[in-house]
């Protein structure tokens, strides 16, 4: 290689790695409890919660709505969901004219229609999502963060360049361990980053594509579903609307097999104007991701399509998973943390290694 | 002395290799559960067992 391709490179290495080094190492310190979200909160939150008739017929899913909405006056119903492990039904709504995005949660226990607890995170580990997510600043730090994982993408490849000049002399993984320490936390930075290069490339690319999640789906319902209520003209007003529950029935009929995940009101972000989007999801690790939406008429109750998921929208289901490391059990896990720990070594030796370089003399 | 210069099979072969197992890992735990959630995390875990190695035996 030539050495003005070897300095350009250089070059790339070098600013890449510099300007993102503060947030990739927030990223990752963050991100090391983040792994064991689940575990951490069982720990810390200790909530025994029983529903009022184990044995007993559930609500229909237009009674729990109901009840829910009558807490909340003048609220309109935005999502449902389900829990996984007990039979409460997860209500969100708003106050049209209340301020945006002012969300009222309510956890309902099916057997009786009473509130239940709601299942939310420790406050500590909220904390470290929110900031990991979007640093408190919403999408424009989502967006920033997503430019300091493309930063990392080109600190990688250019690493991937640099790597053959450095070790054209040095069989694999050599530590010239007696040398000074620059020359020592060199060989273990190439060694770090050569051994871990996999996942880091996939944990950054799948953090990137986390980071467009917003925009993916306003684009999706922009353009994919925006098809699907070209035949409508005036909204579904809440009072004209069919039964949910026989539109998540027919729904299911629709898609044999699958998990209802949640169902999407009329006019929320999820869905159009004119459908209940009723959402499933496969039960393998791979489609349990992959959220296939049935469009159910909101005024006659019929079946309006099941809409296909765009690649994209795959994409950023598949990226979830890959970059949390929480679809292989515990044992993936604890390989997540230490190549996340590995990650924060290469990270601060990169920085060693540019405060320690020699001065050029003048 | 100089030593010869290694070529690309001999700079790049363990650290090519190490790359596939972990994204064969990476990929094979999210198509299959149960034993392949071991196999992936094994795959995975190459990338460290590579570590160890190297500190292990090339350290000098």
């Amino acid at each position: 290689m030539q050495t003005r391709t070897i300095r350009a490179w250089t070059w790339v290495h070098k600013w890449s790695s510099l300007i993102s080094t503060i947030f990739l190492l927030m990223l990752c310190v963050t991100g090391l409890p983040l792994v064991f979200t689940h575990e951490i909160d069982e720990v810390l939150l200790h909530q025994q919660w029983e529903p009022a008739r184990s044995d007993g017929e559930k609500l229909n899913l237009d009674q729990v709505l109901e009840m829910a909405l009558s807490r909340h006056p003048g609220d309109v119903a935005v999502f449902m969901s389900f829990d996984e492990d007990r039979p409460v039904v997860n209500v969100t709504s708003i106050d049209p004219g209340g301020p945006a995005g002012a969300y009222n949660f309510q956890p309902i226990d099916q057997t009786s229609g009473e509130p239940a607890p709601p299942v939310a995170g420790h406050p500590a580990m909220e904390f470290l999502l929110q900031l990991h997510t979007d640093m408190f600043l919403g999408l424009p730090g989502m967006l920033f963060l997503g430019l300091m994982g493309l930063l990392l993408v080109a600190a990688l490849v250019s690493g991937v360049v640099l790597y053959a000049p450095f070790m054209r002399r040095l069989p694999f993984g050599t530590v010239r361990a007696s040398k000074a320490a620059r020359t020592r936390w060199l060989d273990y930075h190439n060694l770090l980053g050569a051994v871990t290069l996999a996942w880091v490339l996939v944990v950054g690319l799948t953090g990137v594509v986390n980071t467009l999640a917003t925009p993916i789906i306003a684009y999706w319902k922009d353009t994919a579903l925006a098809e699907l209520t070209a035949a409508y003209d005036i909204p579904v007003a809440a009072g004209e609307r069919a039964s949910l529950d026989a539109a998540v029935k027919r729904a299911q009929a629709a898609l044999p097999g699958m998990k209802l995940q949640f169902v999407a009101f009329p006019g929320s972000t999820y869905s159009t104007d004119h459908h209940y989007a009723v959402f499933f999801h496969g039960d393998t690790p791979l489609t349990t991701h992959l959220t296939t939406p049935a469009l159910i008429d909101a005024r006659t109750g019929e079946l309006a399509a099941v809409a296909s998921v765009p690649w994209y929208v795959k994409t950023l289901s598949l990226s979830q998973p890959l970059h949390f490391g929480d679809y292989g059990g515990l044992p993936l896990k604890i390989l997540w943390a230490l190549l996340d720990l590995a990650t924060i070594v290469i990270l601060i030796s990169g920085l060693y290694l540019w405060l320690a370089k020699p001065k050029k003399k003048p | 002395m100089s030593r010869k210069d290694l070529g690309p099979r001999a700079i790049f072969g363990v650290p090519a290799l190490v790359f596939g197992l972990s994204l064969c890992g990476l990929i094979g735990a999210l198509l299959e559960d149960g034993l392949w959630d071991w196999i992936g995390a094994a795959l995975l875990g190459s990338s460290l067992l590579a570590l160890a190695w190297a500190i292990g035996a090339r350290r000098r």
